[in-house]
């Protein structure tokens, strides 16, 4: 199995002092907004956006590290939530469909890719791996 | 036995007249009286018996008993009791009951004479008595007997539906037992409704499933045209994202009832993988169905296959997750405080998302069927769908079989 090499880390004041997991965790804090977020997406290859404790994202987490990928997972506090959300609407405006952000949200290549259905169903295709690949996310 | 009477009447006769002999004066004229009387007596019996047809006699059985029994007691006294007087008062009592006559004054005469009368009347009434007494209570033993049946086969019949319902409600109950209690009535009555309705859809879906099972096979044995075996195949995959929807909807119902698989029969539900069949194990069953594949096919149902795998992988691992989650939650706090409110509360979100792990493993099989259909050709496709069909379909008999299967004899 190829080792999984992080794209890019990412450094930020605020991370958790207790997190002890090997992949790269970014939590934001009360100042995060989706400026943000923004950078934070175009920053990674692959980076998955969750609520905290989300079970769903998790199963994205595991499906992507059977891959081969290291995605990088955002957490989003409930309060930011709504924000964050609403930001990423604004940005996806002009990709695909008008509905709302659903979380988790994976962003491959810096564009919103869609949620765990979208991931499972190219996956089954047989099309998800060809475009981690063209992403970066993932080296033969 | 008519022959016996004028047997006995003429040695009546004659032991008659021997006893008088021996009576007092006063009594002779009374006597010799009884003598005419008791030969127009007699007669009379021999007539009565002689002109009565025995047709007559047939039906009135007392009417037959009547004379002998009668003539029948005459003998018994005779042969019991050599008293004269005895004798005598039998023949009075014959003269009675017959002629009607009345005249003994004799208290001695008339007192044996009436409990004779009693006891000879008393054979023929009691006989009569006993004999209508027996049929009053045959019938009602038979009454009473066919209201016992009646109501036997009334409460087999309502056994039957309890059993029934029982059954039923158990089933709900089960996956009930997860809403607090006592504080979700209105809750619970959708909640039924959503399965009722749902176990009721289930049902049909079975029978028409059954029945595209039925039609695949006789057109693929019939060679039909590619177009019209698409159609077949449309409406057979179109069957199972129809059961995904109805298991969606129930979903947001009782999430526990669609994991559970209680709508499902035993050996299915043995199988069971977030409520329902594991995609993996759907493929290692097609797969030998479909011979012959081209190679590209068989790289490609390879590939899926993978695919299939790592996406339960990960679907079970968020499973694990949230097991985990939920037992931290609900053990959280400490257990000396009586209060576990909130815990349990929290837990009730978190387990939300299980409606989540439904609904994306119905994705997960929605998916895997289409890229199937993807792969393989038409008439492929068709001898899938019908090997999926009869798969169920066999494991739906097996659990039948096992549900009948005769019971284990007790070990000593």
């Amino acid at each position: 199995m190829q080792q999984a090499i992080p794209y890019k880390s990412w450094p930020l004041p605020c991370i958790d002092a207790t997190s002890h997991r090997a992949r790269s965790t970014t939590t934001l804090g009360h100042n995060g907004r989706g400026k943000d977020v923004l950078n934070i997406v175009s920053e990674n290859a692959v980076i998955v956006l969750a609520r905290k404790g989300c079970c769903m994202s998790h199963v994205v987490r595991r499906l992507l590290l059977t891959l081969g990928v290291n995605p990088a997972v955002h957490e989003i506090d409930e309060e930011d939530e709504a924000g964050v959300l609403n930001e990423l609407g604004t940005i996806c405006k002009g990709t695909e469909s008008n509905k709302m952000v659903q979380l988790p949200a994976v962003f491959i290549g810096g564009r919103l890719f869609g949620g765990l259905d979208k991931v499972m169903a190219t996956h089954i295709s047989g099309d998800l791996i060809p475009v981690l690949k063209d992403a970066g996310a993932l080296w033969l | 036995m008519f022959a016996i009477m004028p047997v006995f009447l003429t040695l009546l006769a004659k032991l008659i007249h021997v006893y008088f002999c021996f009576l007092p004066e006063s009594k002779l004229s009374i006597a010799l009286d009884i003598n005419s009387t008791c030969a127009k007596v007699a007669f009379f019996i021999i007539s009565k018996s002689m002109n009565s047809p025995t047709p007559h006699f047939v039906p009135s059985r007392l009417g037959i008993y009547e004379p002998i029994h009668q003539i029948g007691i005459w003998g018994e006294n005779f042969k019991r009791n050599g008293n004269p007087n005895t004798s005598t008062s039998v023949i009075v009592e014959v003269d009675n009951k017959l002629e009607n006559e009345s005249e003994t004054t004799s208290h001695e005469m008339l007192a044996p004479s009436n409990n004779y009368e009693q006891e000879a009347s008393k054979p023929i009434d009691k006989i009569q008595r006993r004999l209508a007494q027996n049929r009053e209570a045959a019938r009602k033993s038979r009454l009473r007997k066919k209201a016992y049946v009646q109501q036997l086969e009334n409460s087999r019949l309502k056994l039957i539906q309890l059993e029934q319902e029982l059954q039923r409600a158990r089933q709900q109950g089960l996956y009930m037992g997860g809403v607090l209690e006592g504080s979700h009535i209105g809750f619970s009555g959708t909640v039924n409704s959503g399965i009722a309705a749902f176990e009721m859809e289930y049902g049909r879906w079975v029978d028409v499933q059954h029945r595209q099972i039925c039609e695949l096979r006789t057109a693929l044995n019939a060679h039909i045209s590619d177009i019209e075996l698409r159609i077949l195949v449309e409406s057979g995959m179109g069957h199972y994202f129809e059961l995904f929807r109805m298991k969606s909807t129930v979903a947001k119902a009782d999430v526990f009832y669609v994991i559970s698989g209680v709508w499902k029969t035993s050996a299915e539900r043995f199988f069971s993988w977030i409520g329902g069949f594991r995609p993996s194990e759907l493929l290692k069953v097609l797969v030998p169905q479909l011979d012959p594949l081209t190679e590209q096919q068989i790289l490609e149902v390879c590939n899926l296959k993978q695919s299939c795998q790592q996406a339960e992988d990960a679907l079970s691992q968020g499973m694990e997750k949230l097991q985990e989650t939920v037992s931290s939650t609900v053990a959280g706090g400490p257990v000396d405080e009586v209060s576990y409110i909130p815990q349990v509360a929290t837990a009730m979100e978190k387990l939300e998302a299980l409606v989540s792990f439904v609904n994306q493993a119905d994705h997960l099989r929605q998916e895997t069927l289409q890229q199937m259909s993807r792969i393989l050709t038409t008439r492929q496709a068709a001898r899938g769908l019908l090997a999926l069909g009869e798969y169920f379909h066999r494991l739906r008999a097996l659990s039948t079989l096992w549900a009948t299967r005769p019971p284990e004899p007790s070990l000593p």
